[in-house]
């Protein structure tokens, strides 16, 4: 029964961010470090999304007439704007990543950062 | 007064509107705006001086629904400090070629959303403006397609991106246990708080993604690539160094006022920017690349700040604003002088430049206002700032702290200002710019008028009247003198030209190495917190 209370939103989300940042120190692969950055950023999404909700409550959208409680909009509201600009920044990660990629023919931080300094 | 939104909002337009015009009508209508802005953050100060604080609620919202926008002393000034380096650098690289539609597209609006997090005060708000500000200045970094600046750019946007996910993460806790994001909101529930441990954990995700911003030890080691970085115009390293990475301080005053009842961290920050100033200087002095060493510097005078911040009187934390000022000031003049050294030269490495005072006099004398103002040379800006730190610091260790720290900076200086005296190699006669040459001039004096009337200046800025006490200034000048003398012994004797100097330059951390120190960063935090609240 303590296993079930345990896997509630918050402490999911928790655990999943510090796997992205664990993806982020343990992997030399640039690919991996922006899928880490992504994981990192779902976990914060579902942490905000469930902030606020009771078990019986209605999303916030369409008719609310005749319902009591409704979920809290502002976090949903939020993470509208967080996951466009995710999108945005793995983008400009990705593109990044293959101009470096042309020039340095690796896809190993180490490797290039070798180069680099050569 | 005017509507602040338009502050944000307008030079993001009228910069969108430059990639469509041809270049000549573009440069004329982004000198025009950066003109207006001058003029609108000036009454905007006027009206916050004269009349006091105001908020405005963005969208007609009631107070902590919507975003918020709020004009205090602080942020109208570092406001008005922002469109005047704009304006400054805009006209420093007026002629240059590089200065096309794209490129004042995303210098303007980079002007625009750095105004934006000055202003705004909603957390979540801040974040966004950050984010998108991150993703503009690493293409900004990479913006001349040199080969190594590549890598520079995507170290710099991705480690950016690690630190603003602590800050979102933190927010969404922060949120959770508080319900609200607005920081004057957080301000009065973080006072009405039962249990003070509720708030522990978001205030260490938040301070460390700050920390990072701000290139606190040991999370530092973007900056000098960032900042440093060959392919990047040197009117946007000046931008960097002087402005951008302020807003990491300006968060972290703010963050540090909405927490303070229940969150006192002053002596770890206290510790970190000392430690963070030391190997600042330390790295500064084993480079041998112009802009590089400018770089560290920059991490040295953030670690001062962060001290004067963190001790807590008055005079350190006034003396600490008016620092981020003249840190401004003189480090975009050096940047500049810097660049403009750089393209005469065509070589970056300190040892093949002389004789920049035969060459370039214009140049060489406003670098050396610069270097006497970062250094705290009696009368010049720098030494009231540094003064007023260690005054308010008086009787304890910092106040030799700050001497010690003083020392590594003229040390680090002495070497730099090796490339003024002696002949220049060739002598083709240098094309001087009257664009560039009397903004660095004028940067210059102003080191020097933030000295000789710094008095007035934070008595009009920041409504507090400082009495600078004549007998210990002046013992401070004795102190600066005898500095001066130790450091060029010092580095005639000890540093010149030695081997071992590279092998600190060596210590360079990789990507997973920067990730393992925010971690490591965050969980200090944490633990501290949890010993000590």
């Amino acid at each position: 029964m303590d296993l079930i209370e345990f896997i509630n939103s918050e402490n999911v989300s928790i655990i999943l961010f510090f796997l992205g940042v664990y993806g982020l120190i343990a992997r030399r692969n640039i690919v991996k470090s922006i899928i880490s950055l992504g994981i990192m950023q779902v976990a914060t999404i579902l942490y905000f999304v469930s902030a606020g909700v009771d078990e019986a409550s209605a999303p916030p959208i369409g008719d609310l007439n005749g319902i009591l409680t409704v979920a809290d909009p502002l976090p949903q509201a939020l993470m509208i704007t967080d996951i466009v600009i995710g999108i945005g920044v793995t983008a400009a990660g990705l593109t990044m990543f293959i101009h470096l990629y042309h020039r340095y023919g690796s896809t190993n931080w180490e490797k290039i950062r070798k180069k680099r300094s050569k | 007064m005017i509507n602040l939104f338009w502050l944000v909002l307008f030079p993001v337009i009228v910069g969108s509107l430059a990639t469509i015009l041809s270049v000549k009508i573009s440069k004329k209508l982004i000198l025009l705006l950066h003109i207006l802005m001058l003029a609108g953050a000036t009454m905007n100060f006027y009206h916050v001086r004269t009349v006091g604080e105001f908020t405005q609620n963005v969208g007609g919202w009631g107070d902590y629904m919507g975003i918020t926008l709020r004009s205090d002393l602080l942020a109208a000034s570092m406001v008005f400090l922002t469109t005047f380096i704009f304006l400054a650098t805009l006209l420093f690289n007026y002629k240059d070629s590089y200065s096309d539609g794209l490129f004042h597209f995303l210098f303007t609006s980079l002007e625009g959303l750095i105004i934006g997090i000055f202003l705004s005060n909603d957390l979540f708000n801040i974040f966004v403006l950050i984010e998108v500000s991150t993703v503009i200045i690493s293409i900004l970094i990479m913006y001349k397609r040199d080969g190594r600046s590549i890598y520079d750019g995507t170290m710099y946007l991705l480690i950016n991106i690690v630190g603003m996910s602590f800050f979102l993460f933190g927010l969404g806790i922060l949120y959770k246990r508080l319900g609200v994001i607005d920081l004057h909101a957080v301000k009065i529930a973080v006072e009405n708080l039962d249990d003070p441990e509720v708030i522990i954990l978001p205030y260490a995700f938040i301070i460390t993604a700050v920390s990072l911003k701000s290139a606190l030890m040991p999370l530092f080691s973007w900056l000098p690539k960032a900042h440093g970085t060959p392919s990047a115009p040197s009117s946007v390293s000046a931008l960097l160094s002087g402005l951008y990475v302020k807003i990491g301080v300006y968060l972290f005053i703010r963050i540090q006022i909405a927490f303070a009842p229940t969150i006192d961290t002053s002596e770890l920050f206290l510790f970190t920017g000392f430690i963070t100033a030391v190997i600042g200087f330390v790295l500064a002095i084993t480079q041998k690349d112009l802009k590089l060493i400018l770089a560290y510097h920059t991490v040295s005078q953030i670690g001062l700040i962060m001290m004067g911040l963190s001790v807590g009187k008055m005079q350190t934390y006034w003396g600490s604003v008016y620092h981020i000022l003249n840190h401004a000031i003189f480090k975009s003049t050096l940047f500049l002088t810097a660049g403009m050294i750089i393209d005469e030269y065509k070589t970056r490495n300190i040892y093949e430049i002389r004789g920049v005072l035969k060459r370039m006099p214009a140049v060489g004398y406003a670098t050396i206002f610069a270097i006497f103002g970062i250094t705290g040379a009696p009368l010049f800006n720098g030494s009231i700032s540094k003064y007023l730190i260690a005054y308010g610091a008086k009787g304890s260790w910092v106040e030799y702290a700050l001497v010690f720290i003083n020392l590594g900076t003229i040390i680090s200086f002495v070497k730099y200002s090796q490339i003024f005296p002696g002949n220049s190699p060739k002598s083709i006669k240098f094309k001087e710019s009257m664009f560039k040459n009397s903004v660095v001039v004028f940067l210059g004096f102003l080191c020097l008028a933030g000295g000789l009337f710094a008095r007035n200046v934070i008595m009009i800025v920041f409504d507090v009247g400082i009495a600078v006490d004549p007998l210990s200034y002046w013992l401070k000048v004795l102190v600066f003198a005898a500095s001066l003398m130790i450091s060029v012994g010092i580095y005639q004797g000890l540093l010149k030209k030695k081997k071992y100097l590279s092998l600190i330059n060596s210590l360079e951390l990789s990507f997973n190495g920067v990730c393992l120190s925010i971690l490591l960063f965050f969980s200090t935090v944490l633990f501290y917190l949890k010993w000590t609240v």
